[in-house]
């Protein structure tokens, strides 16, 4: 009996390895096909029956730097990214510990109002939007492009989740203790509730880092391209002998790079909900 | 003057539910007040408006002179434990304790100083440096209790404390909160359910159902002179027997009568029922278990005849529980019993130690004004 039940435990396991082996394969495939195509010349990539380039060409990369704008363009991305999120982070905390925590007439229709403008498909608010920021002048500039995002409503969702985890014992203790509102949001709730912050932050500034349709509406100066729209702009459409694939390729990797190191310094916290002890039992 | 003092104190929701209804009260300075009832009964809403946690509806809360319903929880000078601890998890127990001292930007020395004042005289010196998550029960309650301490208030207030832990353990720290009171020698207010913590704690003891207050007295007080039938049977454990009498006057006599059981009353008593207009009338007649004697159908007496339909050996007491139609009661006798189960009995009631209720207001008829101290 025992010898049986262990095959079945071995057998479960080899399933579920093999599973997960490839869901990865499918997952890491084209990062390393990007990665390897960034090596190849133009002709090799074109050419199905070789996978690895013959002589590596490591000057595809070394021409990304030098003679492309691509640095730039990831530049004005981390920069737009860390501001908008930095802002989302901050009014979806409020709005949130608010929403949680408060109590006011109307909040409950408040959230009911916030999460039905999620429902809300995202382009029909681009002519809106358009409109709103040319009114306001920030059309092609990096100010329209962050405060146009600065409110994420899946932030705000994932955060009040998250905090209505939080016992209102504890509030109540902080609250006796002598803390204002703004103590207990950022030294008793956000602490506990760290890892829906880190998840939230990873989320949308790989969003913000990597979008391409809303930057490309309202901005049209090369110089404030993100590196999607810079990414098309240079070595898409620009290119005067075809599109130039290797160098796609060589880019594509490089713009991946920031949004790589960062998860990996944020994996362990990632999706990690509100483990172990709360503080309060019961 | 008075330390706090709940003047008409109401809480509604949504202007349907009452939780707390005329709550009225005067808590002296140094007293340890114990609000005491079942579930439900308001008593920890109370607790929370008197803290600040929760607004009062309408009525005042005064606390030394000063009206303070509008005044916020960390300016009332009152520290609160919570019955799940509340500890702050990411922080170790010496900042949990420290917590409302950093609020007020307090020096570090003096916190220290604090901290290790209160640490040492709950034992919890050696795990200042540990995060609550490494803790036992009972050591979360001790945080948790020092975190009280630290602030000097001027009322504890604690909801349920000892509600999480074990009844050994409970018992141990039920004794460590009484030496805590005598040593700090400042007001407490303690919510429980539990009749033994109200009893053994209190020095004043307020019994709640509904949101009324049922009675304010001492543990004595309650125990001889309930207000009512609910204060009788939710106080004493087992509790109070409930059994239906009447009252007669014949041949200038008073007398009660159980079943076919006669029960002579003194003048004084009868006089007093008499004047109230209870001749002829039905109540109810309570008695504690210990309180009701049992005699042996060998030696005859003319006791009310009983079943016993079952019995608990304690060691040092024994409970039967007898039965006669629908009459159940419960009984206490010293050490061990050598009835049989199924064997008649009679018993026989001390008219010192009867309670007469009101069959529809259920309020004790005899009860004398006391002063609730």
């Amino acid at each position: 009996m025992e010898k049986i039940e262990r095959w079945k435990q071995r057998g479960t396991l080899a399933i579920r390895l093999l599973l997960l082996a490839i869901a990865g394969i499918f997952t890491i495939f084209p990062f390393v096909w990007m990665i390897v195509s960034a090596l190849k010349t133009k002709a090799e990539i074109m050419d199905t029956s070789v996978f690895f380039a013959k002589v590596p060409q490591w000057a595809n990369f070394k021409s990304i730097f030098s003679d492309s704008p691509l640095l730039h363009y990831v530049w004005n991305s981390l920069f737009v990214s860390t501001l908008t999120l930095a802002l989302q982070l901050l009014f979806g905390t409020l709005i949130a510990y608010a929403v949680v925590f408060m109590e006011f007439r109307g909040r409950k229709l408040l959230f009911a109002i916030i999460m039905g403008t999620y429902m809300l498909p995202t382009a029909a608010t681009y002519i809106p939007s358009y409109i709103i920021l040319a009114d306001m002048n920030l059309l092609n500039t990096f100010t329209g492009l962050i405060i146009s995002n600065c409110v994420s409503i899946f932030g705000i969702f994932l955060l009040r989740q998250a905090f209505m985890q939080v016992p209102m014992g504890l509030i109540e203790a902080a609250r006796i203790d002598g803390a204002s509102h703004w103590k207990i949001l950022w030294r008793v709730v956000a602490p506990m509730t760290k890892s829906s912050f880190i998840t939230f932050g990873l989320m949308n500034f790989i969003t913000c880092y990597n979008s391409y349709m809303w930057p490309s509406l309202i901005t049209d100066d090369p110089d404030k391209s993100l590196v999607s729209q810079g990414l098309r702009r240079f070595f898409i459409e620009g290119g005067s002998y075809g599109t130039e694939w290797p160098l796609v390729m060589a880019g594509s990797t490089i713009i991946v790079l920031p949004l790589l190191i960062l998860f990996a310094f944020t994996q362990k916290w990632f999706i990690n909900g509100i483990g172990g002890d709360t503080g309060m039992k019961g | 003057m008075a330390a706090i003092e709940l003047k008409h104190v109401f809480k509604k929701y949504d202007d349907k539910v009452t939780a707390v209804n005329d709550f009225n009260l005067t808590i002296e300075d140094k007293e340890f007040v114990v609000f005491v009832g079942p579930s439900g009964c308001g008593k920890s809403t109370t607790l929370r408006m008197i803290a600040g946690l929760e607004e009062i509806s309408s009525g005042e809360l005064w606390m030394d002179g000063q009206i303070m319903n509008q005044v916020k929880p960390n300016k009332r000078n009152v520290a609160m434990v919570f019955q799940n601890y509340a500890l702050y998890p990411h922080m170790t127990v010496f900042e949990n304790i420290a917590y409302s001292m950093k609020l007020k930007h307090i020096t570090k020395k003096e916190m220290q100083k604090k901290v290790s004042e209160v640490a040492k005289i709950l034992d919890i010196e050696t795990i200042l440096d540990r995060k609550p998550k490494e803790l036992s029960g009972g050591q979360k309650q001790r945080v948790a209790i020092g975190r009280a301490m630290v602030r000097n208030p001027r009322v504890f207030l604690m909801d349920e404390p000892l509600s999480n832990l074990d009844a050994k353990l409970r018992n141990k720290m039920r004794a460590e909160i009484h030496h805590l009171y005598q040593m700090l020698k400042t007001t407490f207010i303690y919510v429980t359910h539990d009749q033994t913590e109200a009893m053994t704690l209190g020095t004043k003891i307020v019994v709640m159902k509904d949101g009324i207050v049922q009675q304010v007295a001492s543990a004595k007080e309650l125990y001889r002179n309930p207000a009512n039938v609910f204060v009788a049977q939710f106080i004493g454990s087992p509790q109070m027997n409930l059994l239906h009498g009447k009252i007669f006057y014949r041949d200038k006599k008073y007398f009660l009568m159980v079943h076919d059981y006669r029960i002579d009353l003194p003048k004084e008593m009868g006089e007093k029922l008499e004047q109230k207009d209870y001749i002829g009338k039905k109540v109810f007649v309570g008695v504690r278990p210990e309180d009701v004697e049992v005699l042996d159908m060998s030696r005859g007496g003319d006791g009310l005849k009983m079943n016993i339909e079952a019995q608990e050996l304690l060691g040092v007491q024994t409970n039967l529980f007898l039965k006669r139609k629908d009459t159940h009661m419960a009984v206490v006798v010293k050490g061990r019993s050598d009835r049989a189960i199924g064997s008649e009995c009679a018993i026989c009631l001390d008219t010192d130690k009867i309670h007469l209720f009101d069959i529809d207001t259920e309020k004790n008829i005899l009860k004398q004004k006391h002063d609730p101290k």
